[in-house]
């Protein structure tokens, strides 16, 4: 006698069809699975057996055989439990033809069925497989239900996915409670943020062209508020973008039946003292990091000098290329880390460098080694240095009653407009923004009449730029001149653009 | 060659003996030095201040001591960290003479960091000491080295200084050999100026512009009216604003001038890039034209 019950199981944000075949013949009563099953898997046996007895049904008194197909891939997670449990008690029943339906949940002992990690990548790797229903847990419906081409039916309890499965019983396809909510925007405006308007334009910038932006001054004068406001300021996520990022969250175990969706872009900022997996991402059993986390989001590094220098570095790598691989020894696990990088850092570890007022108590070898790390490998991917100053609260006041400063609608209204010019530019090209343009984009996309060029040349001696300099500031002038909605840069493109450099020394 | 051969010796009386330094009451009997004696009959000046210092500090002294030595004066300092570095720097840059008076022997490099510097000073300026090569740099050495640098000179500038630094020593013993002490005045709420701005308070002579201190120099002061020409309507604006005000964020230029950062930032960008302001610590400083 034998079952096949279709799944799936998660490979990083992805994920792959599984089939649970069960098989039962005569001899010594037992429960094995084989095919690659980690742990939880493994003690599936113990769960199901008292969950099948409790709802009342029979456990056959024989030797039951769970064999994972494909075998050779690892698999995991407790959402095995449900297709398993379903395979064993279909065994020599009369059942409802499975070939385009598969199912995942997590069983308790009294036959309740429990939300599940990543249901989201399963069921599109499962739609993408050809399967047409999805079996789930309710508390995982609202998430897979964003998939529109496909039918979701959540289930509350063992017993009615026996029901659905001999026919007894006809479950109701979920339909997602609100369309779409992304009105909310949960970050803070930037109208909030006064007498700070040239870091504004610098970040609208920034955010234009996806230009990773180091933002540097003393303490306390805004520089994590505004990192905070950024999110507010990118363009709205497309469908195929929400699907992605939840997918992602869904892996993570961080999506609730509250919010079952990611539908804003993600800002991510982790704690100074994170570890290179918390990070990047790993671990035994591979789960994604804050900078996939951050994926098409924003990930800000406040206080970048506290940082472990060695995870800086490591972050060099995926940030260039959009994604994380990780390497297990059964498989490579990859994650995507497509994100705007925002650094805040103060001018000295103590912070007090730029202010005359106070005194800097760091040595000049604090100070070198501090300067070190800002200027890191790292700090290749990082295209615009903003001086952040603190506003004076007598000049605030004044501001405040001039009453003009941009607000996140007119700031994103901006980046808006200018990410379209980009996209239409480099449609194809696998790059979508300035911040993006290698060496061989720059010659092409970045190119300078006469009068911008002695202007780079005169900027390059005079204002001691360097090579890899010169370069982010092609960039940065193309944004500006997409900003002005201009298709040649300008020498106001290039001189503005030279207000964001990387000083020689830093300080 | 050893280290030690390329150091020569001259005695107080001898010919060649810097003849400033033999007015003050106690000249050293001996001088060891490396490089060209020669430079310190020229018009000298002392550029000095504290180790740890501002960037405002450093681009004032840096700029002293290149305007000076583009007037044929030779610089003169101390080598340490700060001021004194940015001092010789500023001459090197313009091609000019400098000289800098350590407080240990000629063969010995203190701070060590600044052992590129030396080299430089040795090529191209001059390295001079009472001291016997080999001598250690001890703390007790440097208060009567620093009669040195003043008795060379006619003038002691005294750029940026802490409460209690070294440079208020030297200014002070300039003073008793009856040479002119200036000094840049400083932010009154900044740390870094206490020393200088006292000086002025005692009566030390203020320097409001770069070219003062070719004054007492009987030097000739570069007209600054010349720059106005070569600058556009809102460049002009901005720079009469910083004239006015001193220096500022770009907010507070924005503000003044009523237009938006995207329209500010690239003039402040051509200003700079034609030498008439620069920018620092997110803030913008009128260049001393």
């Amino acid at each position: 006698m034998l079952t096949k019950v279709k799944t799936a199981t998660l490979s990083g944000v992805k994920a792959y069809p599984v089939t649970v075949e069960t098989d039962l013949h005569k001899g010594m009563p037992g429960f094995n699975i084989v095919g690659l099953a980690d742990t939880t898997i493994r003690e599936a046996t113990q769960r199901i057996k008292p969950a099948i007895m409790n709802c009342g049904f029979h456990f056959p008194n024989e030797r039951v055989t769970v064999n994972l197909v494909p075998a050779a891939r690892p698999k995991e997670g407790s959402h095995f439990d449900l297709p398993i449990a379903l395979g064993i008690m279909m065994l020599g029943e009369e059942v409802l033809e499975m070939e385009n339906t598969a199912f995942l949940g997590e069983i308790s002992l009294d036959g309740k069925v429990n939300p599940v990690r990543g249901a989201l990548p399963l069921a599109i790797a499962l739609r993408n497989a050809g399967i047409k229903n999805i079996v789930l847990p309710r508390g995982n419906a609202e998430e897979a239900a964003i998939l529109e081409d496909i039918n979701i039916l959540p289930i509350s309890d063992l017993s009615e996915a026996v029901d659905y499965v001999a026919g007894d019983r006809k479950l109701q396809v979920y339909k997602r409670k609100k369309k779409t909510d992304e009105g909310t925007r949960d970050c803070p405006d930037f109208a909030q943020v006064i007498g700070q308007e040239s870091v504004k334009r610098a970040i609208v910038i920034g955010a234009a062209g996806n230009h990773g932006m180091l933002m540097m001054g003393s303490p306390g004068c805004g520089k994590t508020m505004m990192a905070r406001c950024i999110p507010g300021i990118l363009p709205k996520l497309s469908y195929e973008e929400k699907l992605e990022i939840t997918g992602i969250y869904s892996v993570a175990g961080l999506l609730s039946e509250e919010h079952p969706i990611v539908q804003q872009r993600p800002f991510r900022s982790p704690h100074h003292t994170i570890t290179q997996t918390g990070l990047i991402g790993g671990g035994a059993k591979p789960r994604p990091g804050e900078l996939s986390l951050a994926h098409r989001g924003v990930i800000f590094l406040d206080e970048l000098g506290e940082f472990d220098a060695r995870v800086i570095d490591a972050m060099r790598q995926p940030v260039e290329e959009g994604i994380i691989r990780i390497n297990r020894n059964l498989e490579e696990v990859v994650f995507p880390s497509r994100v705007m990088v925002v650094i805040a850092a103060n001018p000295c570890k103590c912070g007090n460098l730029w202010d005359e007022r106070k005194l800097c108590t760091c040595t000049p070898k604090q100070i070198e080694s501090h300067r070190r790390k800002l200027m890191g490998p790292f700090a290749d991917r990082i295209d615009m240095h903003i001086k952040v100053n603190p506003v004076d609260k007598e000049k605030l006041n004044e501001m405040r009653l001039a009453g003009r400063w941009e607000d996140t609608a007119s700031m994103r209204a901006k980046v808006v407009a200018a990410r379209v010019i980009q996209e239409n530019r480099y449609r194809g090209q696998g790059f979508s923004c300035n911040g993006e343009l290698d060496e061989k984009g720059i010659k092409q996309y970045c190119s300078l009449d006469e009068e911008c060029h002695r202007m780079m040349v005169s900027a390059y001696d005079r204002l001691n730029l360097s090579m890899r300099g010169y370069n982010k500031i092609l960039k940065i002038a193309r944004t500006i001149a997409d900003l002005d909605g201009t298709e040649n840069i300008e020498q106001k493109h290039v001189a503005e653009a030279l207000m964001f450099r990387i000083d020689s020394d830093m300080q | 060659m050893k280290e030690t051969d390329r150091i020569q010796m001259i005695s107080l009386g001898e010919a060649g003996y810097p003849s400033r330094l033999a007015e003050i009451k106690n000249p050293p009997n001996q001088l060891y030095y490396i490089g060209n004696l020669k430079m310190l009959e020229q018009p000298c000046a002392a550029v000095i201040g504290s180790r740890t210092t501002t960037t405002y500090g450093r681009n004032t002294g840096t700029a002293i001591a290149k305007r000076l030595a583009e007037h044929g004066v030779t610089v003169v300092s101390g080598m340490a960290t700060g001021i004194d570095s940015c001092a010789h720097n500023g001459a090197l840059g313009a091609g000019g003479n400098t000289a800098a008076v350590l407080g240990c022997g000629a063969d010995v490099c203190y701070p060590p960091e600044n052992d590129g510097l030396k080299r430089e000073l040795e090529c191209k300026g001059l390295i001079i000491t009472e001291y016997a090569p080999g001598t250690r740099a001890e703390r007790y050495n440097f208060p009567t080295r620093n009669r040195i640098i003043s008795g060379l000179c006619e003038i002691t500038v005294v750029v940026q200084a802490r409460n209690r630094s070294g440079s208020l020593i030297t200014a002070e013993l300039a003073a008793e050999q009856g040479r002119e002490v200036m000094a840049v005045p400083g932010n009154i709420d900044s740390q870094y100026n206490l020393g200088n701005n006292k000086l002025i308070k005692e009566g030390a002579t203020p320097i409001i512009s770069i070219d003062d201190v070719l004054e007492p120099l009987g030097l000739r002061r570069i007209s600054a009216e010349m720059a106005r020409h070569k600058l556009s309507d809102t460049e002009y604006e901005i720079f009469h604003l910083l004239e006015e005000h001193g220096e500022m964020g770009i907010d507070e230029v924005c503000y003044h001038i009523g237009k938006e950062p995207a329209y500010i930032n690239p003039v402040i960008s051509v200003m700079e890039m034609k030498g008439f302001v620069f920018t620092a610590l997110g803030k913008i400083f009128l260049a001393n034209v």
